[in-house]
């Protein structure tokens, strides 16, 4: 039976280990995942939380500068059904980014995008910008009229 | 043209009722006859998809608009290649693509069967008949690929430019048919489970199919990650997006199997273990599909309902409720006929490797899953990236590589000094010089030193094995080298080709450390004439050509790379801006060598200022990845390919004749 037990400690240390590393795992990559109505309800408790925000790109909002370390991008990100707008404004959060602008993103907005960064002094200071992928596309085309563009 | 298509699809979707009722009936009331009228009825099913199949390539070569799927993944402009991967470019053609492949290799499973293990046959033809008879009603009734539209649009919307790549076209057919594979051993299990026949007969009969099975999942992963490489253009070739993860955790599980599995053949050991791991290996091969196609768990896609979702659930849970219920009940069968007898032992570095493979597969599990879990718990979504995967799997894989050096070696039951002494010393001896090296040359990546350490060790162990075979040859039979080589291979194709696709996981390994532990990076904008360093190099940017055709306008930047102080290339990234649809894309720009990748992007380019922002990186090693691939299908072929003794299966038993001679 000393064997068995043996075999038993040697796999709970390794699930134990696998536990261990998963935990923390968690806690440091942990990102909130928000749509845009849910992240405006809670931003203020969400300071310097690592977040991903849904939403779509207010139309006009987008500037955007060459800088030496990569394009300078400036919006508003807002609701789906007012079109990024947010009533005026009053719903949506302006974003700062610099690096890449995913090929996706369009100039005159309008694009839906997830953006991942950090929330401070009312700005959304991003890390990355993601718009649609492939499948994405699948989802986009289905009940759309096609050859409509 | 008739509707030929749908037409065929509603009689494979009877046909597979009338196999599933007729092959569950023959062998419960013994009626030869009837199990043979459900093996021709599954050949039917398969000749009826391959007409729908035919149909809708046809539709798609002769640009057939008015097909709503046409309309939707083709156009008239679109190269023929790409036409026919528009056949698993959308959600319904790629469904239609499982069914293809699926009854395909039902057919093959029932043609080379007509001889043997006619006990399980039944029960084998029934649950691919259920799986098939699953994709069959998603195509019948709720993603129709045939479905017409109202009107007749002018001009299809065309193929993703994205998808418009090669590796995208060979990628799903690869990953798809790894994944319908696994259906094959699952079946024989459910059979075994059903009889009572619970021998290690499914095993040997479904060896080859899981190897292949195995062998496609690894060329759809490395195809996938080739693809996001070259396409994606952020530099990595692996993010673990939950697509990625949906293809890589059968993988997982499915190489536990083929371990795992050696040990039920060699020791009778294992039995309840591997029945779970095939159940779980085919679990998630519908859980993956169910993931990359119902969008349901998504980091970049929002939670966008295609109405597929709830049926894959629904068919995963009903998989797991009957095959995890029929295991339960076959429990008193299952009794190990052996135990492990030390902890250094081959059984024990076996079930630690299966351990790991396994928790692996759950880590990656758990993290996919988290935000649906972390919703359900606390009512928010969380979710884990790379940092999460990348922090769980690095030490798991490390102890996984160690183990690719010690299991193949390490005695059976027991290990005694001197085994670990022969086996060991040397290549233990060569891992810790090569650490040590690193060391004294400047690296302090510490997970990097033990996994180049880990890598020599792996690596001359398998030398000595091959050194120690041709070095017994030569003294028994005094052939050459070579000659000697190739013998000791081709006698023992599933232990050496084993060893092969050992030297491949090696190289990747290389890979994987070279591009996480020292990839370089740097983003910058410049103006024609700049220069700016990376990794070694000089990169002058020389300007912008911007050139078009009738399709596509590009935006092309010359990059020369200078090195010790003279050009050596000129590297030439890209954007590209389809008109139809308007879409711009990104063409990455490669240099590779032996040492590693330059890779280049081109961010964006302003008209007026001429500055443009370039994105370089460069990857050490990551060559050997795919080069690892190619390695890795030189090691499967050998040990696929067939051998010229005949199959130990036993030929032709009377149905009934085993009854008293259960185990």
């Amino acid at each position: 039976m000393n064997r068995k037990v043996r075999f038993l400690i040697a796999s709970l240390l390794l699930v134990g280990a696998v536990a261990y590393l998963m935990y923390t795992g968690v806690k440091q990559s942990a990102v909130y995942y928000l749509t845009i109505d849910e992240f405006l309800v809670k931003k203020d408790t969400l300071a310097n939380e690592g977040i991903r925000v849904a939403g779509r790109v207010a139309l006009g909002s987008v500037t955007k500068k060459m800088t030496p370390a990569g394009e300078e991008l400036n919006f508003r990100l807002g609701d789906f059904k007012t079109d990024g707008d947010g009533d005026g404004g009053q719903r949506s959060v302006p974003v700062y980014f610099v690096g890449i602008t995913p090929d996706m993103f369009k100039a005159e907005g309008g694009s839906d995008v997830i953006v991942e960064g950090k929330y401070r002094d009312g700005v959304v200071h991003a890390q990355s910008v993601l718009t649609s992928c492939p499948s994405k596309y699948e989802a986009e085309a289905a009940g759309a009229a096609p050859a409509s563009n | 043209m008739m509707d030929v298509g749908p037409l065929a699809l509603a009689i494979a979707w009877v046909l597979a009722i009338y196999a599933i009722g007729m092959s569950v009936t023959g062998a419960l009331r013994r009626k030869r006859e009837f199990v043979a009228s459900a093996e021709n009825a599954t050949l039917a099913v398969w000749g009826f998809v391959v007409i729908a199949v035919a149909a809708l390539l046809h539709a798609l070569a002769t640009h057939d608009f008015n097909i709503e799927y046409v309309a939707h993944y083709s156009s008239s402009t679109l190269p023929l290649n790409y036409t026919i991967a528009a056949l698993w470019g959308g959600q319904a053609g790629s469904l239609l693509f499982w069914s293809l492949i699926l009854t395909s290799m039902s057919s093959v499973v029932i043609l080379q069967n007509r001889e043997k293990n006619r006990e399980l046959m039944p029960y084998v033809t029934a649950t691919l008949m259920v799986i098939a008879l699953f994709f069959l009603s998603m195509l019948m009734f709720v993603t129709p690929p045939f479905q017409r539209l109202a009107f007749t649009p002018a001009e299809g919307r065309d193929l993703n430019p994205l998808l418009q790549n090669y590796w995208m076209t060979i990628h799903p057919p690869a990953l798809y048919t790894g994944y319908v594979g696994c259906a094959v051993p699952f079946a024989f299990a459910m059979a075994a489970l059903a009889t009572g026949k619970l021998d290690d007969v499914w095993i040997r009969s479904t060896r080859r199919w899981t190897l292949l099975a195995w062998f496609f999942l690894s060329l759809g992963n490395l195809f996938g990650a080739e693809w996001a490489y070259l396409v994606l253009g952020w530099g990595g070739y692996w993010a673990w997006d939950p697509v990625e993860n949906a293809a890589f955790m059968p993988w997982l599980t499915c190489t536990a199997f083929l371990h795992s599995v050696m040990i039920q053949e060699k020791k009778n050991m294992l039995k309840v273990w591997n029945m779970v791991l095939v159940i779980l290996t085919f679990a998630l091969t519908i859980f993956g599909t169910f993931l990359t196609r119902s969008g349901v768990i998504s980091s970049v896609h929002s939670f966008t309902q295609s109405g597929l979702g709830p049926f894959f659930m629904g068919f995963l849970g009903l998989t797991l409720a009957v095959s995890l219920g029929m295991l339960f009940w076959r429990l008193p069968l299952l009794k190990s006929e052996n135990q492990l007898d030390s902890m250094l032992s081959r059984e024990s570095a076996f079930l630690l490797n299966n351990l790991i493979l396994v928790g692996i597969a759950f880590a990656v599990f758990w993290g996919t899953v988290f935000p649906v879990i972390s919703e359900a718990v606390r009512g928010v979504k969380i979710t884990v990236g790379p940092p999460f995967f990348n922090r769980v799997n690095a030490p798991l894989g490390l102890i996984l590589l160690f183990l690719t050096g010690v299991g193949p070696v390490i005695a059976w039951r027991r290990a005694s000094a001197r085994n670990l002494q022969k086996n060991f010393l040397i290549p233990l001896g060569l891992g810790f010089v090569t650490g040590v090296a690193l060391f004294i040359a400047g690296v302090r990546h510490y997970y990097a030193i033990v996994s180049f350490s880990l890598c020599a060790f792996v690596m001359a162990t398998i030398v000595m094995e091959f050194y120690r075979g041709v070095s017994a040859r030569r003294a028994m039979v005094g052939e050459n080298v070579l000659t000697a080589l190739a013998h000791l291979v081709s006698k023992n194709r599933r232990r050496y080709g084993g060893y092969i696709i050992h030297i491949a996981m090696v190289m990747m390994f290389l890979a994987i450390t070279g591009t996480s532990a020292f990839k370089q990076e740097q983003q910058i904008t410049v103006k024609p004439g700049d220069t700016f360093p990376i990794g070694g190099y000089t990169l002058r940017y020389d300007g912008v050509e911007p050139r078009e055709t009738p399709h596509i306008a590009y935006l092309t930047a010359r990059i020369a790379v200078v090195k010790d102080g003279k050009q050596i290339d000129t590297l030439t990234p890209e954007k590209r801006f389809y008109k139809k649809p308007e879409q711009p894309t990104t063409e990455v720009a490669i240099r590779s060598t032996l040492g590693g990748d330059l890779y280049l992007v081109l961010g964006s380019f302003d008209d007026a200022t001429h500055l443009a922002t370039i994105q370089a990186y460069v990857n050490p090693l990551v060559g050997f990845l795919w080069w690892g691939g190619i390695v890795l299908a030189i090691g499967t072929g050998i040990t696929i390919w067939p051998t010229r003794t005949p199959a130990r299966s036993p030929a032709y038993v009377p149905t009934g004749a085993r009854e008293g001679a259960a185990d």
